[in-house]
């Protein structure tokens, strides 16, 4: 089973990606602010496969929750994917300098979404 | 004679004013009703990812907020807008605030090119984050100049962008602010505008300079915080004060952002853009030279100055409020602390307008000369005095029993009810342009404060209004000298 | 002693008459006030019981909705793959379920449809304008785009913008002329959105500026429509009297990398107008045209200050190398500060071409130079 923590303040999101990636297969769990991300990761102990997020939250936006992810185990990190609607040039060369493994701007293309998650569960 | 004279003129000075409100609560209802037509189909999220979203600098100072810095700093952090920065000014705190920025955002000093283009207290050292996820976060650590004023000129010194919002460390701000603030000056509405321009002394060229109206400003609703769920510096549920001063204050903030600003608004008379939350040109505002360090209303007092500038080189400008509610604040939850922040409001209110009387009535100062300042000295500095001198003539006249009972009777109660439906209306384009309390309970509550405002908190406003300006003609000082906090005083609504 | 109403109407009606004019007035307007105050009360009430009423709704139908979305629509196994999402025949039956008789659940169903074309697009994005257009539900905005209310038809507009709604030319531009502006605004975005034939064809007449904000609109239109020509912005950039439609043309131009249209640009170097030269400098920086850089050079001692510093962010941008004698001589000689900075910050993009000449003026600036140059370096600041 992969665990997979989805960062998301919309309920949209949660709801077709627990649909895309079923269980038993995945397990999404989801956080929707900054904090409560924070904590999931906390109260898991970083147990997690894949982070899929947002980038603005309230309490921490993405990129915080990405450098954290990322600064946390750096010899094998936990992939992390962005989901945003805010996707200008400056923040997808943010996302990528904190080493994010994948950004996709909203509107998704479901079928593009799993396929970039198989991947990158695959690498691990 | 005198006595007639004086019974005229505040007869006619009485009908003005109520005319005027009247004016301001039809204006504010078109204002309001107009904003809800364009936000059904405004999509604000635009501003989010598009290359052509103006930055902007978000600056505020702070002094000793040690308890709940980090917490305001993350969520001025994480508002929702894509090009901006966030300039932290920690004006010589005594308390450990410096420290808790430095520690908790990975904080290290950097050698900064900071242009001195407004004269501040020394700047001592600059702060920018080693994580990257911080890389928004500019902190200045600067020497305490006592007043909100220089920490935030120093914040415009350091700033990048071209627009720059002014708040304070300890306001809650809606999320969304940045997006729906700058939106006025993105949308005023221009005609086809006319080229003007002279030969530029230098290169012999014809400068064109399109005759159209820039923005210089845009304000929004303020509220008080005090009885609100917070958590974290995010709003969790809006709830009037429970406390009968602060509803009292946040009563008077509905009317003065909802039915006053966004009536001058439509009228392009905006009188002041408050000191808690007001986005600004920073070209113009650095020309108009900042605010003021010595005033004890900066924020009315840039407003002016930056019009008047405006206006002395023959340039169009607007200033807009939006109704929505972007700003929570912390109002003053005893008498202690408010009688001291509203004789400062009504000193800097008597200094506004000795300033600038040059302006006043000057017809070449359109609406800031011939409506913006006229009002407020006929109708904000005048109040209080007339109102005074009101009092002590029908005492006098009950005492010499030349009074008409009926009569006074009469008008007592049209004036009374008067007052009580201009506040109900306020608080109903409120409502109307979002549902901000739970309970409809809690709209009651607040509806109440109308009923009583003229018996209990108007009478206070009175005085303390009075008291600033009796400091400000014996020019008292002593009082404000010692006491570092003034210059973080609650901003001003009217 | 009983008193009635009408006692008490009589005994106003006689203070009334009697009194001077002064009172009769604040007579008048204490029933005026009162009546307002009343009137405020019950619009609130009303507002308050819509917006109840509404929101018990939405926590009822959203849940139902979203699952009929998901589960039939976005993710359903029995849509076939091989055909085109928009000829699909869905099954309509399960939609039964949503009172879309009445218009609420309509105007309901059609924003949270627009919401899911927010989060996912290709073919589920298809599939879920299937479902809007196969349900009705385009027919409400056809009516709204008929209503006497500019604001409504601004709303139809909009829905058809995001729904991709093909919509006729004589609908629309009548729109496009209309006197209202954010009516006319919009009928340009849907324009250019959901015209089959010539989608640009406003950019010739228009004549009023387009606002930023319409900019910002237009410039997510374009450049997230897949289906429409992009043509050659040079001929706005040339022929254009409106000088908000050449600066926007010259974005879409960088956005597009487009670099037929530069030549059109490098004329506009010319032009007297200071604020489109800037626009026209700075595009020519972000299209990174090296052959450009000598001509900005040449211009550059007659220009204002603005114009200045966005030919030393041009050169920033173009990365040469050709000309950090140039960078080096404004850095160190200009009065102003802004110049001082953006010059050091071109010199610092040009990186390894520069790197003697940075290490050089490490070495022999002091004081504010030497500051302004560390700030440029130091890879903490962004700005």
């Amino acid at each position: 089973m992969n665990r997979i923590l989805l960062v998301e303040d919309d309920e949209v999101m949660p709801k077709i990606i627990a649909r895309i990636l079923p269980e038993p297969e995945y397990h999404v769990d989801v956080a929707v602010n900054g904090k409560e991300a924070m904590q999931k990761l906390e109260d898991n102990n970083y147990q997690y496969d894949l982070v899929i997020t947002d980038i603005m939250m309230p309490y921490a936006n993405g990129f915080e929750i990405l450098s954290k992810v990322k600064t946390h185990n750096q010899e094998h990190p936990i992939p992390v994917i962005i989901v945003s609607n805010a996707g200008n040039e400056d923040m997808i060369m943010e996302g990528f300098k904190l080493g994010v493994d994948d950004f996709l701007k909203k509107p998704i293309i479901p079928a593009e979404l799993i396929i970039r998650v198989k991947r990158l569960l695959m690498k691990k | 004679m005198i006595g007639i004279i004086f019974e005229n003129f505040v007869f006619v000075y009485g009908l003005a004013m109520l005319f005027i409100y009247a004016l301001l609560a039809l204006l504010s209802n078109i204002g309001v009703r107009l904003f809800k037509k364009r936000s059904h189909y405004t999509d604000y999220s635009l501003l989010l990812d598009s290359p052509l979203t103006p930055g902007i600098s978000v600056i505020a100072p702070a002094f000793n907020e040690g308890v709940t810095i980090i917490s305001n700093v993350r969520s001025l952090l994480t508002l929702n807008y894509t090009r901006f920065e966030v300039i932290i000014i920690n004006d010589g705190s005594t308390d450990d605030t410096l420290q808790k920025l430095i520690d908790e955002f990975q904080m290290v000093e950097v050698e900064f090119a900071y242009n001195e283009r407004i004269i501040t207290r020394p700047v001592r050292k600059f702060f920018k984050s080693t994580n990257s996820a911080y890389d928004k976060l500019l902190v200045i650590d600067k020497v305490n100049g006592k007043s909100k004023a220089d920490a935030s000129n120093a914040g415009i010194n350091a700033a990048a962008f071209d627009y720059f919002l002014c708040t304070d460390v300890d306001c809650i701000l809606e999320k969304d602010t940045l997006s729906r603030m700058i939106h006025p000056f993105l949308n005023e509405y221009q005609n086809k505008t006319k080229e003007v321009g002279e030969p530029c002394p230098e290169c012999g060229y014809v400068h064109i300079v399109e005759d159209s109206t820039r923005v210089i400003a845009s304000g929004a609703t303020l509220r008080i915080a005090n009885s609100s769920e917070v958590d974290e510096g995010v709003m969790v549920r809006v709830r009037p004060p429970s406390r009968y001063l602060p509803r009292f204050q946040e009563m008077e903030y509905i009317r003065a952002y909802v039915l006053g600003k966004m009536g001058w608004s439509m009228i392009n008379s905006v009188p002041n853009v408050s000191g808690g939350l007001g986005l600004f040109d920073k070209e113009i505002a650095i020309k108009a030279g900042g605010y003021d360090h010595q005033s004890f209303a900066e924020d009315m007092d840039i407003v002016t100055r930056m019009c008047g500038y405006m206006l002395d080189n023959h340039m169009k400008y607007a200033i807009r409020y939006i109704p929505t509610t972007q700003c929570w604040t912390e109002g003053p939850p005893n008498l202690k602390v408010f009688s001291r922040q509203r004789t400062r409001w009504g000193r800097g209110l008597a200094e506004i307008i000795t300033i600038h009387r040059r302006l006043l009535f000057n017809p070449r100062y359109k609406q800031l000369g011939m409506v913006v300042l006229p009002y407020n000295l006929l109708f904000e500095f005048l109040a209080p005095i007339i109102e005074a001198l009101g009092l002590v003539s029908i005492v006098w006249l009950v005492l010499t029993g030349q009074i008409n009972w009926p009569y006074a009777r009469i008008l007592l109660l049209f004036v009374y009810l008067y007052s009580v439906m201009i506040t109900t209306l306020a608080l109903c384009w409120d409502q109307l342009t979002y549902p901000y309390y739970k309970t409809t309970k809690e709209v009651f509550g607040l509806t109440l404060m109308a009923f009583l405002e003229p018996f209990i908190y108007h009478p206070l406003i009175v005085f303390y209004a009075l008291r600033g300006y009796w400091f400000f003609l014996i020019g008292k000082k002593t009082s404000w000298g010692n006491m570092q906090r003034q210059g973080f005083a609650p901003k001003k609504p009217n | 002693m009983e008193t009635t109403l009408s006692d008490i109407l009589q005994e106003i009606r006689s203070i009334y008459y009697y009194a001077p004019l002064a009172i009769k007035i604040a007579i008048i307007f204490i029933f005026i006030a009162v009546t307002a105050t009343v009137l405020a009360y019950l619009v609130m009430l009303r507002s308050r019981y819509r917006n109840f009423r509404q929101n018990r709704l939405l926590r009822k139908m959203l849940p139902i909705m979203d699952d009929l979305l998901i589960n039939e629509i976005i993710t359903n196994p029995n849509i076939p793959q091989d055909v085109v999402p928009s000829k699909v025949a869905l099954n309509l039956e399960p939609f039964d379920a949503l009172p879309l008789h009445r218009r609420w659940a309509r105007e309901m169903l059609t924003a949270r449809i627009i919401h899911y074309r927010n989060n996912v697009s290709g073919s589920a994005g298809d599939l879920l304008r299937n479902l809007y257009l196969q349900l009705d539900l385009d027919k409400d905005a056809m009516r709204k785009l008929k209503s006497r209310h500019w604001n409504r038809k601004v709303e139809a507009l909009t829905e058809f913008t995001l729904m991709d709604m093909p919509i006729s030319d004589v609908t629309i531009l009548p729109l496009a002329n209309s006197r209202n502006r954010e009516l006319r605004a919009a009928a340009r975005q849907a324009y250019i959105k959901l015209s089959k034939n010539e989608p640009f064809k406003f950019f010739d007449s228009v004549t009023d500026p387009l606002l930023p904000w319409d900019q910002v609109e237009l410039f997510r239109i374009i450049t997230t429509t897949t289906d429409i020509a992009i043509p050659n912005f040079a001929r706005w950039i040339t022929y254009s009297s409106n000088k908000s439609v050449v600066s926007f043309c010259m974005k879409l131009v960088v956005h597009f990398n487009q670099l037929a249209a530069v030549p059109a640009i490098i004329r506009l170097l010319e032009n007297r107008d200071h604020v489109l030269r800037a626009d026209a400098i700075e595009a020519l920086g972000r299209l990174k045209i090296a052959e450009v850089e000598d001509k900005l050079v040449h211009l550059y001692t007659s220009q204002p200050l603005f114009c200045q510093i966005a030919i030393l962010k041009a050169l920033g941008r173009i990365r040469s190398g050709r000309h950090i004698d140039f960078l080096r001589n404004e850095f160190l000689h200009s009065t102003d500060f802004d110049l001082r900075k953006a010059a050091a910050r071109a010199i610092v993009k040009n990186e390894v071409m520069a790197r003697g000449v940075i290490d050089e003026l490490l070495s022999t600036t002091t004081g504010e130079n030497l500051l302004i140059l560390k700030h440029c370096m130091n890879p903490l600041i962004k700005y």
